[in-house]
């Protein structure tokens, strides 16, 4: 065996804390060592040629690089193996830089450092094997999770570029929350508006099934290779042959609270969330409906002209697969009764954003004249509380939601334009208008359409007569306030969702400390997850605008495409392999491995069935639990070997 | 007292079954105050069964470590039930092996039996030295009472109760088939005071400590051939390469040996106190064991054993888990 050894000095990164030449020199009486050498900058071109020539001329088998992290040149140097045809896993990486000379001050002991890194990498480095990075296949298709504005938006682009896409949402329609509002800030055009046409799109798209008022219910297998069921509940509707006529309702004997209106307006049990869904369908909650198991009432199916009531609809499970899922799961508003001193729930004119923004809405329970839910009347002063909910650690969200401030400053600035000699009264901790022509909205309300903004906290909402008792102080002068309003509308923080909570568990997705899916990475790799070929789109991964929705959703869409464009994947050679002999099937790493990856298969051995941990190549991360997990050392990972590390550490410890 | 003759009964109509290849119980044993396993294939043999407070053994150990030889062609394998007497944390360690499918639930028949602790034998043989002949031991109240050269000698319990039993919080079997007697009465929950009184010390104390009982070890591997749930195949100490743990008897050896065997055992160990009562040397493992099942149940709150249909503790992957004690 001939190893190569490189030290690298970064320019003065490394050698200013370093001495290089030491490290070489170190090296160079251990058995099999064919070559030490510095270099100023190894990842450089003439670097790189270097090790070529070397591989060549000494005829080395292993290489040894002690540079700087290895997620920084690891596939640098691995290529460099590739082309004289070595096996890019004889590569040995050291970190020399930011674990060692970035982080001491100290020349000598840093040298002294560096040494054994470079000592323990050689000793592993001849143990190290080669390996195979294996193929899988592809399916070509996509599944999107979640029909608001972000999985519409990811189904889309995927459909648009020439793949089949599979939409699921729960709801009976697509839009999600962006559906429910009225205005967007900060252009203030019509949510509706713009999100309809694209709903259009998703409907009539002839790349996407979408499957509205279901669940995914079970997700198994990998990148490339997901089995999921669907299951479709039963609408009662045929959605083809309803015709939107409408005759239904008025017959419906039956009155509940109306969700897409925040339960401000009355609804049959057989309605459409609001007249632009999609599917462009009727459809009938058999929580609320009397004809479904016993039928005790059928008038809606007795006056449909097209016949598309079925009472004897049932639920349906589909099975299909898919190269890659997009969870959209979204958000939903945080519980602001939780806030007691902000009494909603029990004053009736302190409200909710989300319950203003259908106030504000035409088509919502007012028609889009604003009139407060007690007694209807127009509200002359309307005081707006920022961060219900959010920003406070000790009780309620820690995080900040990021949306509140630009909608209430928008919900304020509507108010003034219905009702222009209103007063609207902001309460906020700071104003956040990080985004594009948010700080001219901002400055708009407040400087040109008399918004008032308070720096404050509102500590006590009270009911006073018919009107409303707000107390507080101003953290600009110090003074405790106290004003009448007539109604209070409280800029809800926003929280992960329950199907946000449903899926990611379903696919073993990692979460943050707020319950929201955790990225891969937080700058780099902001819609991958802790799986690969499960990306995240949308406020799922935390609090965002409509337009980062969109962009992210756009990311989402794009890395999906690229498994989906793909005939096989290659996947990564550094994966958990079970001694058979020693593993006797106690099972503990199939349910540590968090990725899945690993499952119980039955062998057998002298006329005996035993059952035996088996390790699915395209799924293992190479994260090493199972290893750590197996109590009799049966799981070892590739590239990792429990004895290439034991003599990394006997060289660390010789000194 | 367990009644001896509801349990010959039991292992006799047990063993009839047809179902059933052996029942593993106690019996007499051959010297001073040790009981033997005793294994009943035939009604008949199960006359010899007996239990009383100097049947400590963990039985548990007989089924997982019976060897298989190769079935030869058209020869079907023997899926007759092994029944077992077990106690309380007898029964604990079945579940926590169970858990690890080392056995299937139905191929065992257990015949549980309410315990009320078990003696140090170490103990008993330092006040009766002389004795040679197998001598019984029964239980009155609060005393132990032997019979010896026709004399009777009664001893308050708790100056022979091993020191496991005293803080036993599952006498009775969490799980069984056929239950022999009444139920015990649970007195005690843990106040693990022995591992707090030690955990106060210095770390130089506690490795002064452990340095004198590790140097006398003799890596005889008696605490791993006693443990119920020491079963794996091939033990990594006996691993050549990767090779954990040098076959010299030394010091540094010893102590990786003895903290390896804890480790292994961590939200597994049953604290049946096989592996101490094994020890030549005396070395007080359980104490080991104890910091671990305590650390354990303070961050986990978890206790091996008790649910067959629970996962292990290594295997729970959670991915709620705010991993507090890493960041």
């Amino acid at each position: 065996m001939k190893i190569g050894v490189y030290v690298c000095e970064c320019g003065s990164n490394i050698a200013d804390t370093v001495d290089t030449e030491e490290v070489a020199d170190s090296v160079k009486l251990l058995p099999n060592v064919a070559v030490s050498r510095v270099y100023k900058y190894k990842c450089s071109d003439p670097g790189q040629e270097l090790i070529r020539q070397d591989i060549e001329e000494f005829g080395l088998d292993k290489v040894v690089v002690a540079a700087c992290s290895p997620s920084m040149h690891e596939p640098t140097f691995r290529a460099v193996l590739e082309d004289k045809g070595l096996n890019p896993y004889c590569l040995e990486m050291v970190n020399i830089r930011e674990q060692c000379s970035w982080v001491h001050a100290d020349k000598d002991k840093g040298t002294d450092k560096a040494v054994s890194l470079v000592k323990g990498a050689v000793m592993r480095s001849e143990l190290m094997e080669p390996l195979d990075r294996k193929k899988v296949g592809v399916i070509s298709k996509a599944l999107v999770i979640g029909g608001g504005i972000a999985g519409i938006q990811a189904a889309l682009d995927i459909a648009n570029s020439g793949f089949q896409v599979t939409l699921v949402e729960k709801k009976s329609t697509i839009g999600g929350k962006m559906a429910q509002l009225d205005k967007t800030f900060p252009t203030l055009d019509c949510s509706q508006c713009i999100l309809s046409p694209k709903m259009v799109d998703v409907g009539r798209h002839p790349n996407i099934t979408l499957y509205a008022n279901s669940e995914v219910k079970q997700v198994d297998g990998y990148i490339g290779n997901f089995k999921v069921k669907i299951k479709r509940n039963p609408r009662y509707v045929i959605e083809d042959k309803c015709t939107l006529c409408d005759d239904c309702v008025p017959v419906c004997p039956v009155i509940v609270h109306d969700e897409y209106n925040e339960n401000l307006s009355p609804r049959k049990a057989i309605y459409i969330a609001n007249p632009q869904a999609v599917p462009a369908s009727y459809i009938i909650n058999p929580d609320n409906c009397l004809g479904i198991e016993p039928l005790i009432c059928s008038k809606c199916r007795d006056v449909c002209g097209p016949e598309a009531i079925d009472f004897d609809m049932r639920e349906e499970i589909i099975e299909d697969e898919f190269g890659a899922i997009v969870v959209a799961t979204g958000y939903e508003t945080y519980p602001i009764e939780n806030i007691g001193e902000y009494g909603y729930g029990t004053i009736q004119d302190v409200i909710s954003g989300l319950e203003f923004e259908r106030i504000l809405a035409a088509n919502g329970p007012t028609a889009g004249l604003v009139r407060r839910p007690s007694d209807g009347r127009i509200p002359q002063t309307v005081i707006f509380i920022h961060c219900a909910g959010s920003r406070d650690p000790a009780k309620n969200l820690s995080y900040c939601s990021k949306i509140c401030c630009m909608y209430a400053t928008k919900h304020a600035l509507q108010y003034k334009h219905h009702v222009h000699s209103g007063l609207a009264v902001n309460f906020y901790i700071d104003i956040r208008t990080g985004g594009k022509d948010y700080e001219e909205f901002y400055k708009r309300a407040a400087e040109e359409e008399n918004v008032i903004f308070i720096r404050g906290k509102v500590s006590e909402v009270l009911q006073d007569g018919d009107r409303i008792l707000i107390k507080g102080v101003n953290t600009l002068t110090a003074e405790t306030i106290e004003m009448h309003a007539d109604m209070v509308v409280l800029a809800t923080g926003i929280q992960p969702s329950e199907g946000t909570k449903e899926i990611s568990n379903l696919l073993k997705l990692s979460r943050d400390m707020s319950g929201f899916v955790k990225e891969a990475h937080p700058k780099l790799k902001p819609v991958e997850t802790s799986i690969s070929g499960v990306y995240i789109a949308g406020t799922v991964s935390g609090p965002k605008d409509i337009p980062d929705v969109v962009s992210h959703a756009g990311r989402a869409a794009i890395r999906s495409i690229n498994i989906l464009a793909q005939k096989e994947l290659e996947v990564e050679a550094t994966i958990a392999k079970v001694n058979d002999v020693l593993c006797r099937g106690c099972g503990m790493c199939v349910d540590s491995c968090p990725y899945g990856a690993i499952e119980l298969k039955a062998i057998d051995r002298y006329g005996y069935t035993f059952e035996i941990a088996d390790v699915n190549a395209a799924v293992c991360k190479g994260c090493g639990t199972c290893a750590a997990t197996c109590l009799n050392g049966a799981i070892d990972q590739l590239g990792y070997t429990d004895s290439q590390i034991l003599s990394l550490i006997k060289a660390l410890a010789d000194e | 007292m367990v009644d001896q003759k509801e349990l010959i009964n039991a292992v006799k109509e047990t063993v009839s079954r047809e179902d059933v290849r052996y029942i593993v119980g106690y019996e007499e044993g051959t010297y001073g105050f040790e009981t033997a396993p005793s294994f009943a294939y035939t009604s008949d043999d199960a006359r010899k069964f007996i239990f009383n407070p100097l049947c400590t053994k963990n039985l548990v150990v007989y089924p997982i470590l019976e060897e298989k030889l190769p079935l030869k062609r058209e020869e079907q394998e023997d899926d007759r039930k092994i029944g077992i007497v077990v106690k309380g944390c007898d029964s604990r360690a079945l579940v926590q092996i169970l858990q690890e499918k080392g056995l299937k639930r139905e191929n065992l028949v257990l015949i549980g039996i309410p315990c009320t602790g078990v003696v140090n034998t170490k103990k008993i043989k330092d006040k009766f030295p002389n004795q040679t002949e197998y001598t019984d031991v029964k239980e009155e109240k609060n005393h132990y009472v032997f019979s010896i050269e026709e004399s009777v000698q009664k001893i308050p319990k708790k100056e022979l109760l091993a020191d496991v039993c005293k803080e036993c919080e599952y006498p009775n079997p969490v799980i069984f088939d056929i239950l022999i007697g009444e139920e015990t009465e649970v007195e005690t929950e843990p106040t693990y005071i022995e591992v707090r009184e030690f955990e106060e010390k210095s770390l130089s104390e506690k490795w002064e400590y452990w340095k004198k009982h590790f140097e006398n070890c003799i890596r005889c591997y008696a605490c791993r051939e006693a443990c119920p749930l020491c079963y794996c195949k091939t033990c990594m100490a006996d691993f050549l390469d990767p090779q954990w743990i040098r076959r010299s008897v030394d010091l540094s050896e010893n102590t990786a040996w003895n903290i390896m065997r804890a480790f292994h055992l961590a939200g597994r160990c049953v604290s049946c106190g096989e592996c101490e009562r094994a020890c030549p040397a005396e070395i007080p493992l359980m104490k080991l064991n104890k910091v671990l099942e305590k650390e354990i149940r303070e961050l986990y709150d978890y206790t091996a054993g008790l649910d067959p249909e629970e996962k292990t503790l290594f295997g729970t992957f959670n991915p709620d888990d705010p991993e507090e004690f890493i960041m």
